[in-house]
């Protein structure tokens, strides 16, 4: 039962999605006629919220305009404690910039990529699309605030990566307006390849976009002598289980995916006593700490033992978390949580050193 | 002539940091190419930086540094708006220099 709801839940998204999209707001309801009480259309507000995206032909671009220098403060103070000053930084992530040519930027294609010559992959290397960098950062960056930039702010921070990559001069500013200009410098614009069966229509000879629908895989659909049901093949041994400890707390703690329980059903249970936990995870600290793990900082574990016994642990702590800092725990920084409140923030650092459950 | 480096120089409480991403080869000469040949040592020997007139900075780089470096250091000490003046000079005699305002 709650499979078959579910399944319809999703058929009946997309559909609303799809006759927004085609006719805008007022025809919705006809898309509910076969799952009466089920579900309720999404408001034309819930759409445009998410309706976010910005496609390779800047459908979906909003209007605004940004320079390399503001987009160089930004970048200071926004990503460069992740990625670089520069861009350049392979601390925790692949670096952004770096390993492409003027040459490259004529081609569209970029040349170390083959010829093996780049030590490492960036960023700037692999992207075709500059809408597609546009997107993301509008969508999922700063790592611990996602879709807190605004749009100015993006083709600010843009402007300085396209400056980094020595695309554009300093003084450039980027807006709505010339993105399309940029794509034409994109140095491996021409690196994306849309022939094959991941992509619909005719081959892209013929002026379509795919390979005319032939597979990428080889499996055929079994027509007789088929297996009857699924058989599971092999299992995780019960002595094996706890090897790596608990699985689901390895696994973000948002989002669809989670982790099993792997420590049973006492553990399950702690869990569910979660309320601190949310608030962690809605402020972003589960972003980059593990309760039990290092993750990009110190797991509070670690944080634990480190400060136990220090009368003075809580006050410094809350400190800590307010300005950010560097160098306790090596030299990625943590950035700055001017924006949590004050009440909130002395929860999570009591939460954090009473063992945080 | 090589490509210019980057430069970043803040002060703060008294303190500049100052990092640059410098763009060279870094060739190691352990190297060999697709034909079995030994790729010819090319790397930086020296590089050095000066706050206005004043030396901050005197360092012997080697071929055990990466391609395109980053380099990160402090002084204390600057003001906003003076020079930060990096140099450089390779194994082949090339040599660059670059500068930047404090910001």
């Amino acid at each position: 039962m709650f499979k078959f709801s579910s399944a319809s839940f999703c058929l009946r998204g997309t559909k609303t999605l799809l006759v927004f999209a085609l006719f805008s707001a007022s025809t919705a309801a006809l898309a509910f006629d076969n799952f009466k009480g089920v579900g309720r259309p999404a408001t034309p507000a819930e759409v445009k919220a998410w309706d976010i995206d910005v496609r390779p032909d800047f459908k979906g671009l909003p209007k605004g305009s940004g320079s390399v220098e503001q987009g160089q403060e930004l970048f200071e103070a926004k990503c460069a404690s992740c990625h670089g000053t520069f861009g350049e930084s392979n601390e925790v992530f692949t670096p952004l910039v770096g390993g492409t040519t003027k040459d490259d930027m004529k081609t569209g294609r970029v040349k170390g990529l083959s010829s093996g010559e780049l030590p490492q992959r960036t960023t700037f290397t692999k992207v075709a699309t500059i809408s597609t960098v546009f997107d993301y950062i509008q969508r999922a960056m700063p790592w611990t605030a996602p879709k807190s930039l605004k749009p100015d702010e993006v083709y600010a921070i843009l402007a300085y990566m396209l400056n980094l990559s020595e695309m554009v001069p300093a003084d450039f500013v980027l807006s709505d307006k010339n993105i399309a200009e940029v794509q034409k410098l994109l140095p491996n614009r021409n690196g994306m390849t849309t022939e094959h069966g991941m992509w619909p229509g005719a081959p892209a000879k013929k002026g379509g976009i795919g390979n005319g629908g032939v597979p990428d895989t080889a499996n055929k659909a079994c027509m007789k002598n088929c297996k009857q049901e699924v058989q599971i093949g092999s299992t995780l041994p019960e002595y094996a289980r706890t090897a790596h400890g608990e699985l689901a707390e390895q696994n973000r703690s948002f989002g669809p995916v989670r982790g099993t329980r792997t420590l049973g059903p006492e553990a399950a249970k702690k869990a569910a006593d979660a309320g601190t936990l949310e608030l962690a995870t809605k402020s972003g600290c589960m972003a980059c700490h593990g309760i039990k793990s290092k993750i990009v900082g110190p797991g509070y574990n670690e944080v634990v033992a480190r400060y136990a016994g220090q009368t003075d642990a809580e006050a410094r702590l809350i400190g800590k978390v307010k300005a950010g800092g560097q160098g306790v725990w090596g030299s990625v920084p943590m950035p700055p949580n001017a924006h949590l409140k004050d009440e909130d923030v002395k929860t999570l650092v009591q939460w954090i050193l009473s063992g945080a459950k | 002539m090589a490509n210019p480096m980057k430069i970043r120089a803040a002060n703060k409480d008294g303190v500049t940091e100052v990092k640059v991403l410098i763009s060279h080869e870094m060739e190691t000469g352990q190297r060999k190419d697709a034909a079995g040949a030994l790729v010819p040592a090319w790397f930086i020997t020296e590089l050095t930086a000066k706050h206005n007139d004043k030396l901050v900075l005197s360092s012997e780089f080697g071929p055990s540094v990466s391609k395109n470096p980053y380099l990160a250091f402090r002084f204390k000490g600057g003001a906003k708006g003076d020079k930060i003046i990096v140099s450089w000079k390779d194994n082949k005699g090339d040599s660059r220099t670059d500068e930047a305002a404090i910001g």
